[in-house]
This record gives C-alpha cells, sequence and structure tokens, in this order.
C-alpha cells in the first residue's frame, strides 16, 4: 500500500528499472517515523529440523480480514518464503522460509512496504494510540463545528443572521472539519481503498463515500455561502472512531490477559558445571536460551523445570499437569522422564537436558495448537451486509438523481442527490456490530470470563453442546480429603501443619473445618517422595502414600498402620447449580474424562451431569467435539491442561481456567479468571443479549436508512434535518448496546 | 460585532490549548490503558 498514487508510480518505476535490489540490499535505513523496520538482524529466529527459519511476529495495522489476505499472498510469493500465516484476531504471522534464499530483514521490509508495522513478538504491543488521537481530536472539533452551526440554525427562527457573521462560521466551520475528513477520517478512506484494491467490500467503503461527499458538498456550500453539512460529518466521524476505539480495546485487553499468563515461564536456570579437574562442581545462573543438551540443571521445591530431560540426582513430587492434564503429583528419581513445565512440589531434582526450548514436548504442542487457531476467521454480519448496503445505496442516488433531472433539471438532481448519499452513510450500522459486541464483552468480563474477541462471543451465544473437562474444571484440581477419622485426622494436620504440600493443604484444610485443635509436633522430618515423620503426644508417627488417593497413618518401628485417610477430586461449591442453569440455556452437557468410568460417573452424579464419556485421550476429546460439529451443532468445550489444547481449539468456543496451564490459554477463545463455572453462564447471557442488541440495532439502522433516503430523494431534508435525524439513529444504537448489561442481569436476577 | 471580534480569537485559542494538552496526553500514553491504573492502587506490591 503506498501513501499516495506518486509513491506508487514512482515505486513501479523503481521496480521496472529493476533497482529494487538496491533495497534489499541496502543495510543502513533512514528513520521512517512509523514503519519500525530496523533491529530485526537481532530477533531470535527458530531453526527448523529441515534447515529452513521459522518465526513468530506480531503485525501493527491490520484493519480486516482482506489485509491478511493481501500480507499472506503478497509474502508467500516472495522467493524463498515456505509459508505465511497471519491471524486476524492476533495480529500475529507465523513465517516459515528457506534462509538460503531470505532473510527476516527483507521479509520485514516486505511487510512494512505493505503499509503494515511489523514488530518481534517480545517487544511489548504498543496501543494504537493514533486512534484514540483521532477521536479526540474529532470529538473537540465536532463540539465546536456544532457550536457554530447552531447559531446559523438559530438564524432560521429568528429572522437571517448577519450575512458577515454566517460567512465567518461556515468558514470556520469547514476550516475546522478539514483536518477531520483528511486527517481523523484517514483510517476509512485507507481501509477503502485496500478493500477496493482487493475487490472485498466492506463497511469503511460507503463510510468513506459518505465522508468524502459530506465534505465536498460542506466545500461547494461554503463557497455559494449556504450553510453545509459540516455539523453531521464531524459527529459522524467522531462517534465511528469511538467504536474503533472500543472494539481495539477489547481486542487487546483478552489479547493481554492471555500473554500474562503465557509469561509465566522460568526465565533463568541454574546450571551445573563440573570444573576442569573433573571433580568439582558449581552452579551458575544462566538464561534458558543458553541451556544446551546434555547440559545439567537444578531445581528446587516451587520451581518450574525449564527443559524436557531425565533426572540423575535427587527425588521429588512433581506436577505435570501442564503437559498430562492430571493434577495428582506423581513421584520421580533417577532415571525417570520429566519435561518442562513441570513443577516441582518438594525436595530437589538435577536434571540431565535432552530437549530445550522448541524442542520441548510443552513448545511443540503449543505451537501445533497456536497454528490451528490462527486459521480461525469468519467476516462479520456488518461486513456481509456491506456489499449489499452500498449497491443499494448507490442505486437509491442514481434513481433519485435520474428522476429528478428528468423532472426539474439538474440543480435540484444535484441537491437531492447529495442529500441521499448523505444520509445513508451507514454510521449506525457500522456502529451497531463494535458497539454491543463491546459491550457483551464488557458485561462477560465483569462477571469472570475474559474472550478474545467479538466474534468469540457471538458464538458463545450459538452453541448447543457443550463438552466439560473433569480434573481443574469441574472439580477444583485441588485434593481434598474425603473420608478420615477426627483422631487420625487430628495427628494427620499436626504433622502436615508446617508443609506446604497440596496434601498437606487438604489434611489442615479439612482439620480446619471440623474444628479440631492443632496438637504441637516435634522432630518432624519431611523426605520427599516419601512422607512425613513426627512426635505428637510422645509418639513417633508416619504420614505416608498408600497407593493413588489414599494417604496411611503408621505410628512404631516396625510400622503398624493405624488409619486410612483417603484423598479425591472435589466438586467446586457451586458447580451443581451452574450445570442446571447451563442446561437450562439449552445446551447439552457431556463429561470428558481421562479417568476411568467410576470417577467419571461418580463425579457427574455431584455434579448433575447426565452424560459421561470416560478414559477418552486428548485426541479422543477433538474427536468427539468434530462428531457433534459434523452433525451441524456448534459446541463449547471447558478444560485446563495442555492435554485439553486440541479440543480447546477444535470447538467452536474453548474456555480455559486461567489456573489452568499456560499454553492451553494460548489456544483458548476465553479465559474464566474467577475459581467457578458460573462465568460460563454469564458469558452465555452476555453473548445472547449482545447477539439481539446487533439484531436489533442493524434491523432499526436498515429501516431508518430507508426512510432518511426515502425522504432525501423526496427533498425534505436539509442540513438541519440531517442534524436532527443523523444522531438518532447512532443514540438508538448506543442505547441497544446501554441495555446489554441490564439484560445479563435480568437473566441472572430471573434465575434466583 | 464587536464582542465575537474578541471573544472569537479567545475561544478559538482556548480550544487549541485544550486540543494540545489533548495531544500531549495521548502521546504520553495518558490512554493505552483505562482499565488497570484504577485497580493497581489497591494491589499490594
Amino acid at each position: 500500500m503506498f501513501c499516495c498514487p506518486g509513491c506508487e508510480l514512482a515505486a513501479a518505476i523503481i521496480r521496472g528499472a529493476g533497482l529494487e535490489r538496491y533495497y534489499d540490499e541496502r543495510e543502513a535505513f533512514p528513520p521512517r517515523p512509523e514503519a519500525t523496520v530496523g533491529g530485526w538482524t537481532q530477533v531470535p529466529v527458530e531453526t527448523l529440523a529441515d534447515g529452513h527459519a521459522q518465526v513468530r511476529l506480531a503485525i501493527d495495522g491490520l484493519r480486516c480480514a482482506s489485509c491478511v489476505w493481501v500480507t499472506e499472498k503478497v509474502l508467500e510469493r516472495t522467493p524463498g518464503v515456505d509459508s505465511a500465516m497471519v491471524s486476524y484476531a492476533t495480529g500475529r504471522a507465523t513465517l516459515r522460509w528457506d534462509p538460503a534464499r531470505t532473510d527476516l530483514p527483507a521479509l520485514a521490509r516486505r511487510i512494512a512496504a505493505l503499509g503494515y508495522r511489523p514488530r518481534p513478538l517480545s517487544e511489548d504491543s504498543a496501543p494504537d494510540r493514533g486512534l484514540m488521537l483521532r477521536m479526540g481530536v474529532a470529538v473537540m472539533a465536532m463540539i465546536a463545528i456544532m457550536g457554530l452551526y447552531e447559531g446559523l440554525y438559530a438564524g432560521w427562527w429568528y429572522g437571517d443572521i448577519d450575512p458577515r457573521f454566517a460567512a465567518l462560521f461556515r468558514w470556520l466551520s469547514l476550516v475546522i472539519a478539514t483536518p477531520v475528513t483528511l486527517w481523523c477520517a484517514e483510517p476509512f478512506f485507507a481501509g477503502a481503498w485496500s478493500g477496493l484494491r482487493h475487490r472485498v467490500l466492506h463497511m469503511d467503503l460507503p463510510i468513506a463515500l459518505g465522508v468524502a461527499i459530506l465534505y465536498l458538498h460542506g466545500l461547494v456550500t461554503t463557497i455559494l455561502g449556504q450553510d453545509g453539512y459540516l455539523d453531521s460529518l464531524a459527529m459522524l466521524v467522531a462517534l465511528l472512531l469511538a467504536g474503533r476505539v472500543l472494539e481495539s480495546r477489547g481486542r487487546r485487553r483478552a489479547a493481554e490477559a492471555a500473554s500474562a499468563l503465557v509469561g509465566a515461564v522460568p526465565r533463568t536456570v541454574r546450571r551445573v558445571v563440573t570444573a576442569p579437574d573433573g571433580e568439582t562442581e558449581r552452579i551458575e545462573s544462566v538464561p534458558v536460551s543458553e541451556l544446551r543438551l546434555d547440559d545439567r540443571i537444578d531445581a528446587g521445591a516451587g520451581e518450574e523445570l525449564a527443559a524436557d530431560g531425565v533426572v540423575v540426582q535427587g527425588s521429588a513430587q512433581v506436577r505435570m499437569a501442564l503437559v498430562t492434564g492430571e493434577a495428582r503429583p506423581i513421584v520421580v528419581a533417577p532415571g525417570d522422564r520429566v519435561v518442562a513445565g513441570a513443577l516441582l512440589l518438594d525436595g530437589a531434582l538435577t536434571v540431565a537436558v535432552e530437549a530445550v526450548g522448541q524442542d520441548t514436548v510443552v513448545h511443540r504442542m503449543a505451537a501445533e495448537l497456536q497454528a490451528a487457531q490462527d486459521r480461525q476467521l469468519s467476516p462479520s454480519s456488518t461486513d456481509r451486509i456491506a456489499p449489499w448496503f452500498t449497491a443499494a445505496t448507490l442505486a437509491a442516488a442514481i434513481l433519485t438523481c435520474l428522476g429528478w433531472w428528468l423532472a426539474q433539471g439538474a440543480g435540484a438532481a444535484i441537491s437531492r442527490t447529495v442529500a441521499v448519499l448523505v444520509v445513508a452513510c451507514p454510521c449506525a450500522l457500522a456502529l451497531a456490530q463494535p458497539l454491543s459486541a463491546a459491550a457483551g464483552l464488557g458485561a462477560a468480563a465483569r462477571r469472570g470470563l475474559l474472550l478474545r474477541s467479538g466474534d468469540a462471543l457471538l458464538r458463545l451465544g450459538r452453541v448447543e453442546v457443550a463438552g466439560l473437562d473433569k480434573t481443574g474444571t469441574l472439580t477444583g484440581g485441588a485434593v481434598v480429603v474425603t473420608d478420615a477419622g477426627d483422631a487420625a485426622l487430628r495427628i494427620a494436620a499436626g504433622l502436615e501443619r508446617y508443609s506446604g504440600h497440596p496434601i498437606a493443604r487438604a489434611i489442615t484444610t479439612e482439620a480446619a473445618r471440623r474444628g479440631i485443635p492443632l496438637p504441637a509436633a516435634t522432630e518432624v522430618r519431611e523426605t520427599p517422595g516419601a512422607g512425613i515423620t513426627g512426635v505428637i503426644d510422645g509418639v513417633r508417627w508416619e504420614l505416608r502414600s498408600g497407593g493413588p488417593g489414599v494417604v496411611e497413618l503408621t505410628t512404631g518401628r516396625r510400622p503398624t498402620l493405624v488409619a486410612d485417610i483417603l484423598l479425591g477430586d472435589a466438586i467446586r461449591p457451586d458447580t451443581r447449580e451452574v450445570m442446571t442453569e447451563i442446561a437450562e440455556l439449552g445446551l447439552d452437557i457431556t463429561l470428558l474424562t481421562g479417568d476411568h468410568e467410576d470417577v467419571g460417573r461418580k463425579i457427574a452424579g455431584q455434579a448433575g451431569i447426565g452424560t459421561v464419556a470416560a478414559q477418552v485421550s486428548p485426541a479422543d476429546k477433538a474427536e468427539w467435539i468434530r462428531a457433534r460439529q459434523a452433525r451441524g451443532r456448534e459446541v463449547l468445550f471447558v478444560g485446563d491442561g495442555l492435554n485439553d489444547g486440541p479440543a480447546l481449539a477444535a470447538a467452536d468456543v474453548g474456555i480455559a481456567m486461567a489456573e489452568g496451564a499456560a499454553s492451553s490459554v494460548l489456544v483458548a477463545d476465553g479465559i474464566i479468571s474467577t475459581g467457578s463455572l458460573r462465568p460460563v453462564v454469564a458469558g452465555i447471557h452476555a453473548a445472547r443479549a449482545a447477539e439481539r442488541a446487533i439484531r436489533r440495532s442493524q434491523m432499526q439502522s436498515i429501516a431508518y436508512n430507508l426512510i432518511s433516503v426515502a425522504a432525501a430523494a423526496a427533498g425534505l431534508v436539509n442540513p438541519l434535518v440531517a442534524a436532527v435525524l443523523m444522531p438518532l439513529s447512532s443514540i438508538s444504537v448506543i442505547w441497544n448496546a446501554m441495555r446489554v448489561e441490564p439484560a445479563v442481569r435480568r437473566a441472572e436476577v430471573c434465575r434466583r | 460585532m464587536q464582542a465575537v471580534i474578541v471573544l472569537l480569537p479567545i475561544v478559538l485559542g482556548l480550544g487549541l490549548v485544550f486540543a494540545w494538552l489533548f495531544i500531549l496526553a495521548a502521546r504520553d500514553g495518558q490512554f493505552d490503558d483505562l482499565d488497570d491504573p484504577p485497580k493497581r492502587m489497591l494491589h499490594d506490591d
């Protein structure tokens, strides 16, 4: 994309003369205010197995689906590029290329040449300040022009205003309207232009057309000494920009919430270095990126492993929920395999590194899922209306022009055709989707469900089938005591009171719930992975694992079993109620679990869910979803853990629990930030309310446009009528969007 | 007439000052994040 035809011509000439090699080969760049192209040589690039390079980067300035299309196509046609994938929802691109034939700086320049701004992903995403600036300036100009035009309109009632004042006010308004048209409304012109170039009609085109006609008409009438539509122009641009600002803010907030959760990966590791004498060892702290195969790293309690590998020394209980989705900790000893992202609950390990960074299990799974996610893209319902809308407007304008030309001549024809084009400007129609979706997203976010985009929200309103994961979703993921005697519990709680282990927490919490006072314990010693011993009331006790879900309390030198404490998953406190509400919203709920049928049935019974699919693998879950989609039903999936990733990506709407694995959060459409499933219900209410608001707004604005176009064609519209009528439809759209929040509140109250 | 001739430059000047202040604030990043700062003061560091 070029800033003007002149630049485009210049570029064509350079290309024609075969001079573009200069731009590929020069290394120094003059500073450019917008496109940051420098610094690309330092960006870390991933090298794939076949020797080709891959990188993920962010692209700013993608305005519409066609921007995505053109970027992909141009990159894919660049020699040396294997594939290019751009996601509109996240503004991110994945590029793969042959390093022998091209390089990253060249590709970045290529993107910048299209008019978009590529930047390395590590940089914090800079918010679009330009949009905010444009909106602020447009609002101030709107207030100023409205004040001036009010004076002019007053003259229609109280007798004509002094012509010198009228001229002054009109010219002043024109001066103020000029930057509004040329600068504030520039995003609409740019969007319409790129749409035209790629033969994609979207909402920007009728808007740009309307703004241009309003301004040109204002210019002509000001010169002729008549009132124009400049106040309507400023108001329109300001309202439309406000819609854009809202839309981009909602998108950014969700993206940031997701990336904040993903950022929690260890950045430095403790590497064990053997001194040259081959005996003494020391520990050095190095960044994860410097870790190499066969290095040995140390990790202690509470730390996450930074690489895949084999335990060479020590033992520990680790939680690998990130990969297996299994909340229950497992004990690892020398010779066992551990993966990056595994959390050490106690003990300490020395691990020989087998895979780092891009090669770790976690990373490979996350990368696949993200690629799947980026493919999803659907045009909004407004963009589907746009071509029809534009065609109808143009047809009405042509008919009006022809009709009046034949009846009364050129003068009447021109003024009425302009009036038709002015009132047909689809301000309200363009605002309907972003405003209502933003209101719905806000209503859902306030109730604990952060959705990535308005699209995801609207899909959530249409789902008919819900698949729910068990561990960490229906259940809190935490272990609870399901059966234990008071006396045994008292001793166990006394031993475990200083331990931070999840089982210890379950035991002390249960003791506190039953009001059992904690006894004093001495000589407490915890052996990672084995158990805990200590002396209470003069007797030595030992607490140790007795198989899955059982803790044994023993005493004596030759341990004799005193009591068993049974542990299990517990459903979240309000789960049953939430399930009933979801069912009442018309969704079929199924519990999907990798666990055994009995366990699944038990939890489903507690939660009030009828259908259970037990012993399903992560791939089976995704398959289960696709089977329902094949029958034309839209599927919601709620889960956590990376093993839910394929299901989250396959579902029409995938929602992850925030306390779940970071990588699953990346592929999900939404995140639940509270420890409950209630936000799902709120989200569905919000989605349906937003959908109704959008429908209502679109109907109203189309009806409004039909009436006002008819009035304009009949010659009944003048600048004052337009100034009163045009905000009316926008206000009705804003009103509809404002009713989303109360509608959600009503839906919640009705239920109780 | 005289009132307008005196008032108009004053009003325009005021408007331009406000526009300038707004642009400064926006460039400075004051509007980058409108959600978190009001909550951040409640966080314990």
